[in-house]
């Protein structure tokens, strides 16, 4: 194996990154433990009797309904959907897709391990706020892999498009990884910064991480798998693929770190047994007729002594009185919403955008991911679809769901027809497993920006990379104070980390609160 | 639910007696579903949604309406690769048939006019001389003239309306060679000379809300 990048310019990425010493300090940060998160006790005061609207049924709605009807307040729900959850949907047979547009309705087989979160899939540990209400509102959970070594990356710039297995290449790109950064800490350079003992360390570290041979280089690992034997026979090694062909593809980033946030990270996540809406409907059941279908809120005015929301049903309006408003709608929505919400109130409202993101799953036929010895995780690929996801639960089972189809920030599916989505996520999927096309069955799509009710898949608040603006902290701030008191905005469009489930929830925890200070406040 | 303590647990325990997936809205779904989702993105009541950038349509003329629609659907409008907001349009009427649209037509015409919010503040006194050559198509008062087959603008959204004098001007709108309308419109647009001269002009049409 020749080696492809020098010392001197591996040292130079180094130094652009900061250096050593950077490294270092950043590490010396990690020695203190992070407290484990807990989700928030909530107590509010008991059975005062006061009538509240919420406007919407995501997860941050229901959350509040829940809580508030437990202690004994009047809620009202109001959704403008056939159905509760809003980005928390899962499909299966029979379920009605209101993508605008692009109406579907899913056929699949009527089975209960036969569906597919389009929205929210994944819960990581540390989201105590989603667990502690499966855990409440008996939730049956099971594990989610969210990463295999044996799903595959392929693209069509790298091994001749032949697709290469997960393990194959990020055991190869560790070796690498290892490889170079043993040669480039020399000793001098180890000397200044680390003493003796934690240069053996780190260097033993490396070796082990990369699997490196006695002489601190890659020459191949059996962890990308074997290339014959292995059992009966000594296992031997695989050619190695040079470190030139990996870096063919900008899937490096994605196959390195199945991980798409710090803290919702993780190959062991949660899944709800069943789909992300059960979650949705141990809420919405327990709740029964206090929430109104098809009842889009047509206009929310503020009141000296409460709010007053104008809504639709059966063609009909009618007018909602309340003490208080809870209002999950998004708010690229709401701006198309007559109010009197104060100018500074609109102007932070009109400011977040809305993202992109779309999905898509079929029916397998059969699991022939499990013959090629998948049994969940990710195979990345280099096409609009990005990504193929293999049902980790019912393994052995005769079908399965499949996800074709998980992409975010560019237009893409939002601006195909369904034919061409299908034949996107085929052709894709094809180059990884030749059956593909043939055993998929009844193929389902779903483009968030024209999901009815919806149109977005996540608030955007920084316009600019690397984060927030003052402005924007300020606008932030403006939104999380209720309007006179009776108005508050909440979802995860209120919190400064959207697109998860535990942010809505706690956005939701966070007007309780403020709700709850101001009724004890009250004079009795 | 067992291990609820609060004093509505009696009330909410009948509630979850049923495990259900269907909750209540779920029943006859499909009979429900139509195609009057125009709202979602035009606002309520057609009012119109600046973060959408989808403009009003309360107060629209019917025949008006009804060729956008129709133009729409059969990609005449909405389907140049640049126009941005067209294209988010273009698939929602892909699909109506002809009766759906006369539902629409009719529907939407219950919306009372409302005039939009100002969004704009360009120099008016250039813009009512700019406007002097859009008059004799859209009226002297912008409220349009259907014998020639120009819309009302007074009371439309400004950004919306700039952004369609822009189109215009780009050739992304009513360059179609079936867009007999559009094509006129496409090379009135020519007359206004630079982005200052379509917002000026905006501003005076502000000025015309009924
Ligand atoms: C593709 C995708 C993947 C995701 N993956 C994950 C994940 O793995 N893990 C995770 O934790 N989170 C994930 N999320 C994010 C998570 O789904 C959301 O953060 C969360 O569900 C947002 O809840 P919310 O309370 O803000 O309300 P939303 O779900 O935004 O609900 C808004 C509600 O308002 C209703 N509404 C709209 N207009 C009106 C009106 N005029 N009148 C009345 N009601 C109206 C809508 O119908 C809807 O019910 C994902 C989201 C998407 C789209
Ligand atoms: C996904 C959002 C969305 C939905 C749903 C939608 N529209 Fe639109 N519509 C738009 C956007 C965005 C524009 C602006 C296009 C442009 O700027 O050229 C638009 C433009 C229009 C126009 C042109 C207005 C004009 O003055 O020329 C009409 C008419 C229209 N829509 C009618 C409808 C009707 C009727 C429906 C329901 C059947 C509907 N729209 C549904 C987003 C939507
Ligand atoms: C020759 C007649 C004519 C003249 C003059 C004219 N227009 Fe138009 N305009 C039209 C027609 C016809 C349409 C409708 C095009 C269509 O149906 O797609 C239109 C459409 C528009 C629209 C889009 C309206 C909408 O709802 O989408 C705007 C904005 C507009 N004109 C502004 C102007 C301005 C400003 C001027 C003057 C600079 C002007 N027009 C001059 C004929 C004219």
């Amino acid at each position: 194996m020749t080696n492809p990048v020098s010392r001197r310019e591996f040292l130079n990425l180094l130094g652009a990154y900061g250096g050593t010493s950077a490294v270092l300090q950043a590490g010396a940060a990690l020695g203190f433990m992070p407290s484990s998160s807990q989700a928030a006790e909530i107590s509010l005061k008991a059975n005062n009797g006061k009538k509240v609207a919420i406007l919407g049924t995501g997860i941050s709605a229901l959350t509040t309904a829940w809580e508030l009807t437990k202690a004994g307040y009047d809620c009202t729900l109001l959704e403008a959907s056939h159905r509760p959850g809003g980005r928390m949907f899962t499909v299966r047979a029979g379920t009605v897709i209101d993508e605008i547009g692009n109406y579907q309705r899913c056929e699949w087989d009527d089975d209960p391990h036969l569906y597919f979160n389009a929205g929210a899939a994944r819960i990581p540990s540390i989201h105590s706020s989603v667990l502690k209400y499966c855990k409440e509102l008996e939730v049956e959970l099971q594990v989610f892999v969210n990463e295999s070594k044996t799903a595959w990356v392929q693209d069509d710039a790298m091994n001749g498009g032949k697709p290469v297995r997960n393990t194959d290449y990020s055991s190869s790109m560790q070796g690498f990884i290892s490889e170079m950064l043993s040669k480039s800490l020399g000793k001098e350079q180890l000397d200044s910064s680390l003493t003796e003992s934690e240069s053996e360390i780190l260097l033993g570290m490396l070796r082990s991480f990369g699997d490196l041979n006695e002489d601190m280089l890659y020459k191949g690992s059996v962890r990308a798998g074997y290339g014959s034997g292995g059992f009966l026979d000594h296992g031997t090694k695989r050619d190695v693929i040079a470190l030139r062909d990996l870096l063919k593809t900008r899937l490096a980033g994605n196959v390195m770190v199945t991980t798409q946030e710090g803290t919702g990270s993780g190959p062991l996540l949660m899944q709800p047994v069943g789909g992300m809406d059960r979650i949705i409907y141990a809420f919405a059941n327990r709740l029964g007729d206090r929430i109104k279908f098809r009842a889009p809120v047509t206009e929310v005015m503020v009141k000296d002594d409460g709010v007053e929301v104008a809504y639709e049903q059966n063609g009909v309006t009618e007018v909602l009185k309340a003490d208080y408003c809870f209002n999950c709608i998004p708010s690229h929505l709401m701006s198309g919403i007559p109010n009197n919400f104060p100018d500074d109130y609109s102007e932070a409202l009109n400011y977040i955008r809305r993202g992109k993101a779309y999905k898509a799953a079929f029916q397998a036929k059969e699991r022939f991911w499990e013959k090629e010895n998948i049994y969940g995780g990710i195979t990345w690929v280099n096409a609009p679809s990005a990504q193929i996801w293999y049902p980790p639960h019912n393994i052995h089972g005769k079908k399965g769901v499949v996800l074709a189809a998980y992409n975010f920030g560019g237009a893409n599916y939002t601006e195909m027809s369904q034919e061409d989505r299908i034949e996107d996520f085929l052709a894709a999927g094809e180059k990884v497993h030749p059956n593909y096309r043939e055993m998929a069955e009844k193929p389902i799509t779903i483009a968030w920006h024209r999901m009815n009710h919806m149109l977005g898949c996540a608030p955007r608040w920084a316009r600019v990379r690397g984060g927030w603006s003052e402005k924007e902290e300020a606008m932030y701030e403006t939104l999380r104070k209720p309007v006179n008191g009776r108005h508050y905005l909440i979802g995860d469009q209120s919190t400064q980390h959207s697109a998860w489930m535990e942010s809505a929830i706690q956005s939701a925890h966070y007007a309780l609160a403020d709700l709850d200070q101001r009724v004890r406040s009250e004079p009795a | 639910m067992k291990k609820l303590i609060t004093a509505t647990t009696v009330v909410l325990s009948a509630l979850c007696s049923t495990v259900s997936l269907a909750a209540e809205g779920d029943v006859g779904v499909e009979a429900s579903m139509d195609d009057r989702y125009c709202t979602t993105c035009h606002g309520a009541e057609g009012i119109g949604n600046i973060a959408i950038e989808a403009p009003r349509l309360a107060g629209m003329e019917a025949w008006y309406l009804k060729r956008q629609l129709e133009n729409f659907r059969a990609g005449i409008r909405g389907t140049h690769a640049e126009d941005i907001q067209g294209i988010a349009m273009q698939p929602m009427a892909a699909k109506l048939s002809d009766e759906s649209i006369d539902d629409i037509v009719g529907w939407v015409g219950e919306w009372e006019y409302v005039a939009a919010e100002i969004t704009v503040d360009g120099n008016v006194n250039q813009g009512r001389t700019a406007y002097q050559s859009c008059a004799s198509c859209h009226g002297a008062n912008a409220e349009g003239n259907e014998a020639l087959g120009a819309p009302a603008l007074a009371g439309q959204n400004d950004w919306y309306m700039i952004t369609q004098i822009k189109n215009f001007r780009a050739g992304f709108r009513g360059a179609h060679s079936e867009d007999t309308y559009g094509s006129q419109m496409l090379a009135m647009s020519k007359t206004l000379r630079d982005d200052q001269a379509v917002i000026n002009v905006v501003s005076y049409i502000n000025t015309l809300q009924k």
